[in-house]
This record gives C-alpha cells, sequence and structure tokens, in this order.
C-alpha cells in the first residue's frame, strides 16, 4: 500500500473532523495505519513476512480465495509454459485423427480437423489472457485516468464542469449499446483479429473505470490531506498523481480482476459468433463454435473442454476479484483479520 | 391524489390486465399450433424444416434455396425428363439425364405441359404443342401466349432470364412466337442444341399470362409486385401464406391437370441450423428434415422411425483459384495447389464418405463427363517440385476466404492449412459472414475461395459455358483459355452430338490441366424423411417436389 506523506487517516470516514481525530488519536496510540497485525519490528513498522503469512492465513480460512489464486495462477502459469507442456501442435490439422473420442494418446480427444484438444485448451489461455489483460489494462488505465481528471475537476469553473460533463455523457452514450453488439461492430470496422478483439474489450470497459474512479475520486478529493497538498503548493497534476489516484486503486484493482475474467468471456463470445479470432488460432470461444453442432450427434468433446476451462477461469478471477476487495479496503482486512487469527 | 384520469374507472387493473393476458396469449398459442394438427384426420400434411423459407416467389429475382423449392411445386415446365430408379437405392427415382440423339431434342423426356414437340434436325429451331384444356389456378387455360408472354418477360426485366437468353441465343423477343393457339416455337439466331432439354430446366417454366397482366395493369406490366408473393401458374400447388423467415404454407390444387398431389398442403419451415432440423425429425414433429450435415446423416441411420438415403447428387464444392490475381496466374502454381489438396482424406472425414471425389469439370453422370483426364492426387513432392519450376521453392502466403455458414468450408480450410505449411504456402482463413459470401465470390477480389454450385442442365456444354468460358457471369476463378472459348462457341451452335461430346470432351482435358480450382467433392444429396413418406425424385436442381410424394 502506497503511504501518502501526510499519513492515512481512517478510509471509512469521508468528511474527517479534526476534534475527532484528535480524540482518537489520544484513546488508541498512533492512528492505524493498516489491518494487518503487527510484528513487533523497529519503530512498530510491520514486516514483510507479517503480510505474507497474513496472507496465507487468509488463504487457509477462505478456501474460496484460495481456489481462485489456484486456477489464477494454474491459467497463468500454462499461458507461459504451453510450448513446453503441449504433446501436439495445437494447429496442425491431422485428417487420420478425426474425431476421436478421449483416449491415452489423445486425453481429450480431438476435433472435425484432427487437431488435439489437449494441446488447443491449453494453448489457448495464451490467447485469451493476452486479449484480456491487455485491453483491460488499456480500458483500466486510460478510463481511470480520465476518471479521476473528471472526478477531480468536477464542479468546477465553467469549461472544467463543462468538459466532465461531456466526458460522463460520452461514457452514458458508449454504455448505453449492448455491450455484444457493440463489440461486433467494431471488429466489423476493424476486421476479424486479436487487435480489434483487444479494441472492442477496451472500449466498452473504458466508462467502467471511468465511473469508479470519478466517484472515488469525488470523495477522496475532500479528504483533509489533499487539501494539505494543495495548501503546501502541489500542482493539480501532482496531487492527483501522488494523493487521489493510489488511494483510489483498490477498487479499481477489484475490479479489474472481475473485469479480466469478464472480457476472456467476451473474447469466447465474439469468437463464437465468428467475430474474434482466426480459424484455427487456438481459442476457447472458438474452439466451442467449431463443435457445437457435433454435440447432436454425440461427439460432445470438442465443445465441453474448452467450455468448462473457460468456465474455470472466469470463475477465478472472479473469485480473486472478491478476495481484492476485501484485502485492500483496510476497514474490512481488519475484520477478516479478526476472524482469521 | 386521485389522478384526473383513473384507468381503474375503465375497469382496468391488474387483475383484468392479468386475466386478459392470459387468454390473448393462450389464444395466440393455439392459433399458431397450426394447421397441421388440427386437421390431420382428413388432410394429408407434410411438414418440411428447411434452411430457409423463400425470400421471394418470382424465379427471375430470387435464387435462394428456398425460392427453388417453392418454384419447384408452385409452377409447371413444358416437359421432364423421363424417371429412372436410382441404381444405387430401391425406393428413389432420378432424372434420366443421358443423351438419345434420336429422340426428338435429343432427350428422354416426358411432356408435361406440352404433349408433344419436335426440333430441327440442324437445331436451328424447337416447336412445342402444348396440352389442350389445362387450366391455371385463376381458371385461365394454358395456351401459347402464355408461354410466349413467359419468355418475353425474360427480355423486358433483365433478371435471372438473361442467362437463359443468352444460353439459347435468342436476342429478339420476336424469335419466341405463337405459331397457333397451341403451338409455340423457338427460333434462336443460330443453331442450338438444347432447346429442347432446357425446357425441363426450373426456371423456364410457365406463368398464367391473363392473371398476370389482369393484376398488373399498366403499372405493373410484368406483375412484379404480385409475383413476389402469390402464384400464377399451372403447378399443382399455390402458396396459401408465406411468412418470411417463419414458414410457407402451400395448398395442393384439386384441378391440377395431372390430378391433386397426395399431401394436401406442405407447411415449409424455417429452422437455420441443422442440428435443430435433425431433432426435430428425431423427436417427429416434421416429415423431411433438408440439408443436413454429414455425421449428422450417419447418426439418423440408427434414429426409429426415420430413413435417410444419401444420394450421388449435381452438386460440386471446389476452390476457386483467381487467374487475375498472382500468383495463381501461373499453371505450375496452381496444379501445385491440386497435388497439395488432401482430397481423399477430407472425403474420408469432413464427408463421412458421404460424396464422391470431383475428378471432372461437370457432373459425373452427365453426356460426355470424362475422367481420363484426371490427373491429380496427393503428392507433396509433386507440389513442391511444381513450386519450384514456378519459382516460388521458397514458398508464398496467400489468403482462403470460406463462408461461416457451411460447416465443411472451416474444416477443410483449416485441414487444407495444415497440408500447403508442409510445402511452404501459409494460407490465412479468412471468414465471410453467410450473408456476404457471395458477394465475396462474385465481386472477385479474394485470390482463393470456396464455392459450390449444380449445374441444372444435363448436356455436354451446358456446364462447361457456365464455369469455363471467359465471358460467363458464374465463371468466378476469372479463367480465360482461347481454345476453351472456341470449343464452347461451336459446342454451343453445334446440332452435331458426337461432335459435341469430342469438344466438351477436350474441353474438359484442358480445363484439367489448366487447374483453375482446386477439385475437392460431389457432396451427396441427403433425403432425410420420416419412414412413411415415399416416392423420391431426385432432380438436378436438387430440390423436393412435393407433388412426388406420399404416405406409404
Amino acid at each position: 500500500m502506497i503511504v501518502s506523506a501526510i499519513g492515512k487517516p481512517d478510509r471509512a470516514q469521508h468528511l474527517p473532523d479534526p476534534a475527532a481525530a484528535a480524540d482518537a488519536q489520544a484513546s488508541s496510540g498512533p492512528a492505524p495505519t493498516s489491518g494487518l497485525p503487527k510484528e513487533s519490528g523497529p519503530g512498530g513498522r510491520r514486516t514483510e513476512t507479517g503480510a505474507g503469512s497474513f496472507f496465507l492465513a487468509v488463504l487457509r480460512n477462505k478456501p474460496s480465495f484460495a481456489f481462485g489464486y489456484f486456477i489464477v495462477a494454474l491459467v497463468c502459469l500454462i499461458a507461459i509454459f504451453a510450448p513446453w507442456i503441449v504433446p501436439y501442435d495445437p494447429m496442425n490439422a491431422d485428417p487420420s485423427q478425426y474425431l476421436l473420442s478421449p483416449r491415452w494418446s489423445h486425453p481429450l480427444g480431438t476435433d472435425s480437423t484432427g487437431m488435439d484438444i489437449f494441446s488447443r485448451v491449453l494453448y489457448a489461455p495464451r490467447i485469451d489472457l493476452t486479449i484480456a489483460l491487455i485491453g483491460t489494462l488499456i480500458s483500466a488505465s486510460f478510463g481511470s485516468f480520465l476518471g479521476a481528471i473528471t472526478g477531480f475537476y468536477e464542479g468546477g469553473r465553467t469549461w472544467r464542469k463543462f468538459s466532465s460533463a461531456l466526458v460522463m455523457r460520452s461514457a452514458d452514450v458508449l454504455q448505453a449499446f449492448p455491450v455484444f453488439v457493440f463489440a461486433i461492430a467494431l471488429v466489423a470496422v476493424f476486421g476479424q483479429g486479436i487487435s480489434s478483439v483487444i479494441a472492442a474489450i477496451a472500449f466498452v470497459n473504458a466508462p467502467i473505470y471511468l465511473r469508479l474512479m470519478r466517484s472515488q475520486v469525488l470523495s477522496i478529493r475532500k479528504m483533509r490531506y489533499v487539501e494539505a497538498a494543495y495548501v503546501s503548493g502541489a500542482s493539480d497534476l501532482g496531487i492527483i498523481m501522488r494523493h487521489v489516484i493510489p488511494n483510489a486503486i483498490p477498487a479499481v484493482l477489484s475490479q479489474l480482476s472481475v473485469n479480466i475474467g469478464w472480457s476472456v468471456l467476451l473474447t469466447a463470445g465474439l469468437s463464437f459468433v465468428g467475430a474474434g479470432v482466426v480459424a484455427p488460432l487456438p481459442e476457447w470461444g472458438s474452439m466451442i463454435s467449431m463443435g457445437y453442432q457435433n454435440i447432436v450427434t454425440g461427439q460432445w468433446w470438442p465443445s465441453i473442454f474448452p467450455g468448462l476451462a473457460l468456465g474455470l477461469t472466469v470463475f477465478g478471477f472472479s473469485l480473486v476479484g472478491g478476495s481484492i476487495e476485501i484485502l485492500a479496503d483496510p476497514a474490512r482486512r481488519r475484520v477478516l483479520a479478526g476472524t482469521v487469527k | 391524489m386521485r389522478h384526473p384520469f383513473d384507468l381503474n374507472d375503465l375497469g382496468v387493473n391488474r387483475r383484468t390486465l392479468l386475466k386478459g393476458g392470459v387468454t390473448i396469449a393462450g389464444i395466440s398459442a393455439l392459433s399458431t399450433l397450426g394447421d397441421g394438427s388440427a386437421f390431420a384426420a382428413d388432410v394429408n400434411t407434410l411438414i418440411v424444416a428447411s434452411p430457409q423459407t423463400p425470400q421471394g416467389l418470382d424465379s427471375e429475382f430470387d435464387i435462394s434455396l428456398g425460392t427453388v423449392d417453392a418454384v419447384g411445386v408452385l409452377y409447371e415446365n413444358l416437359i421432364e425428363f423421363a424417371k429412372i430408379p436410382d441404381p444405387k437405392i430401391p425406393g428413389v427415382m432420378r432424372e434420366d439425364t443421358a443423351s438419345y440423339p434420336d429422340k426428338p431434342g435429343g432427350v428422354n423426356a416426358v411432356g408435361k405441359l406440352a404433349e408433344s414437340w419436335e426440333m430441327d434436325p440442324g437445331a436451328k429451331w424447337a416447336k412445342f404443342t402444348l396440352r389442350k384444356g389445362v387450366m391455371s389456378n385463376w381458371g385461365n387455360e394454358l395456351t401459347a401466349e402464355d408461354v410466349v408472354w413467359s419468355w418475353h418477360r425474360k427480355f423486358e426485366l433483365g433478371g435471372v432470364g438473361l442467362f437463359y437468353l443468352s444460353t439459347l441465343g435468342l436476342t429478339k423477343p420476336e424469335q419466341i412466337k405463337a405459331e397457333d393457339k397451341y403451338t409455340v416455337s423457338f427460333a434462336p439466331d443460330n443453331p442450338n442444341p438444347i432447346l429442347v432439354r432446357i425446357m425441363a430446366n426450373l426456371f423456364t417454366h410457365v406463368f398464367d399470362a391473363t392473371k398476370c397482366k389482369q393484376v398488373g395493369g399498366a403499372s405493373d406490366p410484368w406483375a412484379k409486385e404480385f409475383l413476389r408473393n402469390n402464384t400464377a401458374s399451372f403447378g399443382p400447388y399455390v402458396v396459401e401464406r408465406l411468412d418470411r423467415g417463419q414458414q410457407a404454407v402451400f395448398k395442393a390444387r384439386p384441378d391440377y391437370y395431372r390430378g391433386k398431389p397426395f399431401y394436401d398442403r406442405v407447411i415449409y419451415r424455417e429452422v437455420p441450423t441443422s442440428a435443430a432440423r435433425v431433432s426435430l425429425l428425431k423427436g417427429g414433429a416434421v416429415d423431411v428434415a433438408q440439408f443436413l450435415q454429414p455425421l449428422e446423416v450417419i447418426q439418423l441411420r440408427g434414429a426409429p422411425n426415420v430413413a435417410v438415403d444419401t444420394i450421388d447428387a449435381t452438386s460440386m464444392l471446389w476452390i476457386e483459384l483467381n487467374a487475375k490475381m498472382k500468383p495463381f496466374d501461373n499453371k505450375a502454381v496452381r496444379q501445385a495447389m491440386n497435388f497439395a489438396f488432401p482430397q481423399e482424406q477430407i472425403i474420408k472425414t469432413v464427408f463421412q464418405g458421404l460424396g464422391a471425389p470431383l475428378i471432372g469439370a461437370m457432373p459425373w453422370f452427365y453426356p460426355s463427363f470424362t475422367d481420363k483426364y484426371w490427373k491429380y492426387g496427393y503428392d507433396l513432392d509433386k507440389a513442391k517440385a511444381l513450386l519450384k519450376e514456378a519459382g516460388m521453392e521458397a514458398g508464398f502466403s496467400t489468403t482462403l476466404s470460406y463462408n461461416a455458414g457451411d460447416p465443411v468450408h472451416e474444416s477443410i480450410a483449416i485441414l487444407y492449412q495444415s497440408s500447403l505449411r508442409k510445402i511452404g504456402i501459409d494460407l490465412q482463413l479468412k471468414k465471410y459472414p453467410a450473408g456476404t459470401f457471395y458477394n465475396a465470390v462474385s465481386e472477385r477480389k479474394e485470390p482463393v475461395i470456396f464455392y459450390q454450385d449444380n449445374p441444372w442442365t444435363p448436356d455436354p456444354g451446358y456446364a462447361m459455358i457456365l464455369y469455363f468460358d471467359s465471358k460467363s457471369f458464374v465463371n468466378y476463378s476469372n479463367f480465360k483459355n482461347d481454345e476453351v472459348d472456341k470449343l464452347l462457341y461451336q459446342i454451343a451452335r453445334s446440332s452435331d452430338e458426337a461432335e459435341r461430346v469430342k469438344m466438351s470432351q477436350r474441353a474438359q482435358e484442358i480445363v484439367i490441366d489448366e487447374a483453375p480450382w482446386v477439385f475437392i467433392a460431389y457432396p451427396n444429396y441427403h433425403w432425410a424423411r420420416k419412414a412413411d413418406v415415399k416416392g423420391f425424385t431426385y432432380y438436378t436442381s436438387n430440390n423436393i417436389r412435393f407433388q412426388d410424394l406420399s404416405k406409404g
């Protein structure tokens, strides 16, 4: 956690009252800087091992979080090491291996062009996660920054008020479109391919971060430390970058994780309707689309396995997002720490 | 505070709205249960699941799947090919497409609206004598004027009919003449050997001109608006209703000149996915399911109360190699593309054996077909050698476009991509949505693109002219060969059938050698129906004519 130069007041209060703060100070010692149980170290600083062991304790006690982190870690590892662990070339079609059911030589079977499904399911995260990560990071950084600026200047002088209203109404328009339809339209304009899907994800998600950041900033800018920074002569941009955004980040982080999972789903959905990645790039949605008609004729494996992988991955990211939401908020973290110990 | 206008005063409150809503929903649900079930006892109804309803009923402007099926049951031709039993499948009939130089017109035909015909030995004219007393669905008698009007319509409207006019070499409306009340003659500029057999082609049917002139009046003399949604014909069925995107309902005519067909009513339902059509057939909700995937056909074989036959068809599937785009302007490269194509494996896997390898340039049971010039097969070494000969030893990159709406395209494309990789050719795949795919084909802007077609008229020249005459609209590969053009020009004008066969085979030899296509397969036609539906005849136009069917 980035600690501001002035010291972090308790964020549960939006309008700190100097008298109340002084009372709190007097009764409970130094203002709590974090909810972590303190290991004794020089000056009462919390140590690295303290954070780590707390995290492990949380995982032990909250199996859902552990499961989520495990899935996400597994998927990331698979994405990184796929080229070394897959038994077959995921894009080599071999007609002699046509639609084989799961067996030792092909643990998850083969599809209608003879490609090994196990290799493709393992290879797909490279594409899915790359697209989801890049798209979400672009939308998060762009949307958050714009949201911070908009929130910081809202209600100000005329041209600023106008520009922030303009930004918000544009976000309204962007969010009014059904997401999927909008994504398909973008792909139709830019052509099929990875960059189009990334652009689609970035576009449709940016307003979310815009609003999230803006609402966080609207409350943070009223904090005393922001006022103090202003009084001490920091520039607007300096205040935004050094005090406002870092304190608003936790909400964005938790949204980020859920959003990555959701972006994987959007990529899969676009590929399913043929507007996503180009065949035969291994991608869960495109694999489901190639195989779904065969389910009726009894060959269920080309669609079901990628579908399971997709569902599990999105679930994992959602769990991680839920855990970040709790761990990043000092008040809720303190509550959690109480139950964990 | 009371509202100035209170709905409660009108008796509209939550309870009445709920009651009324349920009633309306119930009535509309009942009404969509369909005409079939209520009248099942005394009306024979056939329910067909098809990919698409007819978009329009006027064959001049619409050649979609649904329209082809509709025209086959709503309209009547002058003649049809005699039916012979299919040599492979008991219970199925097919058209006799062989050449009969001794018969009038050179074909073994049966009269429909025409009771007799004759053709000039030099093929300069053909005369048809019409059956007397044939009534249209509007009560008008068939006369030569109806035939003349139907052909003049092609001149005036300039739609699909233009193809037939140019194929027959008809340049002036006066060349189609009503000799007397029941005799009509065709006399094109040049001798044309297919004058008689073209009259069996689905889109050379006859309209009820009297009714059309009546409804069109001065503002629409060719009845374009009327014929889009209505029938004015001498055929066995009329259209009762047409709900585009949902269903079309055809009703049998009790006064059809050959007697009322067995099925009084045909409900033609649009069910876009083949998997859904299979489910409906297996569940007994439909009697016929059209256009299924090979795996679905195989699975249906074991289903109770369902019968499925797979029939030799005129369909041909190939990949166009655009001769106007490098490197496909080089014959050696085109031949290499053929040697690198795993044809046999694809027929075994993607088609599950329900098709034959395409080893010629026209349907293999058409007159003059020969496979003796076929020289390709899966041979990567030969392909590499040819690429070297063309100076493309290092390989090259190109794009294969395919139809998202046809599942076999993607599988074949991916298999071909893997195979081409082995000889250094990088094939990028480009997916076109079904709605825009045919535009991409006809615009000829893609270097490599799939195409499937079936030439309707069995003839040494017809199919060849369609795909290989440099001036043909359907020659999507931009194939141009002067000798072939000359041969095809002569085939279209010669009355010597033996000569025509020789010329056609020479043209086929050149075409195979030039390899304008990557030859894939002859996909079979699948006849999937409830076990008690009988009487199917396979037509070269690949459509079902419900008037043939009965329950047995």
